[in-house]
């Protein structure tokens, strides 16, 4: 079963080995924008005064992503450098979504994301965003992501018919999913 | 100056000192949620489909 999970609730999880040992934290989420799936996490290590660990963990090793921890296998699911993530952080293209713009192909605005949610299951994978909305002054929305047009530090390219298909709440995220996933393929 | 006066001010910037390193790993440790950029292939630049 699917379970929906909001990015910051995942940011700062520790991550955990199945013989129960805490061997580091979360820190970046990054994933592959224009298949939403997980590519991996960098790293923190645990305690008070521990900085960032130059270690990542790739998504296939991972064991399970749950709502109060990463498990893995043991500590050597862990990479030895972090440099599978630095090759697609620093790639060309990309950025950091939390903060940027999510507009639609016919140039409107459909306001600034403030979470990324994230459906858990074998293949986890993000379905939509939550962006605080520009039109309704304030407003909270859960925006389905389907095919995004593009994705940058700035902006997240959408196409137009996204703006049906907006939830209230994370609940009703897959519904809105569903409805633009059919949508697009009426209109392919 | 009284000696009691150099002790607090030592606990004062021993303090400051403390609390700045921890502010400091905990922006460290804050995270974010990055969409993966990729490498430019034949010239194409940009992540359009």
């Amino acid at each position: 079963m699917s379970t929906y999970l909001r990015a910051r609730e995942i940011r700062e999880e520790p991550v955990v080995t199945l013989a129960g040992e805490d061997i580091a934290q979360v820190k970046d989420i990054v994933f592959d924008p224009m298949r939403g799936t997980l590519t991996c996490f960098t790293l923190s290590g645990r305690g008070l005064l521990a900085g960032p660990l130059k270690r990542a963990l790739l998504w296939k090793k991972v064991h399970a992503l749950g709502p109060d921890a990463v498990m893995v296998r043991d500590g050597k699911a862990l990479e030895e450098d972090d440099q599978a993530a630095r090759e697609s952080i620093d790639a060309p293209g990309g950025g950091h979504v939390i903060g940027a713009r999510m507009m639609t192909e016919d140039g409107t605005v459909l306001g600034t994301i403030t979470d990324v949610i994230i459906e858990t299951g074998k293949a986890p994978q993000v379905i939509g965003y939550e962006v605080v909305s520009t039109a309704q002054t304030g407003r909270t929305l859960f925006l389905p992501v389907i095919k995004p047009s593009s994705v940058s530090e700035e902006m997240v390219v959408v196409p137009a018919c996204t703006a049906d298909f907006s939830a209230g709440d994370v609940v009703g995220l897959p519904a809105a999913a569903e409805g633009l996933r059919r949508r697009l393929e009426q209109e392919t | 100056m009284d000696w009691w006066i150099w002790v607090v001010i030592g606990l004062a910037v021993l303090a400051a000192v403390a609390s700045s390193v921890v502010a400091v790993q905990a922006r460290r440790r804050s995270g974010d949620v990055i969409a993966g950029g990729t490498r430019p292939r034949g010239g194409r630049k940009g992540r359009q489909t």
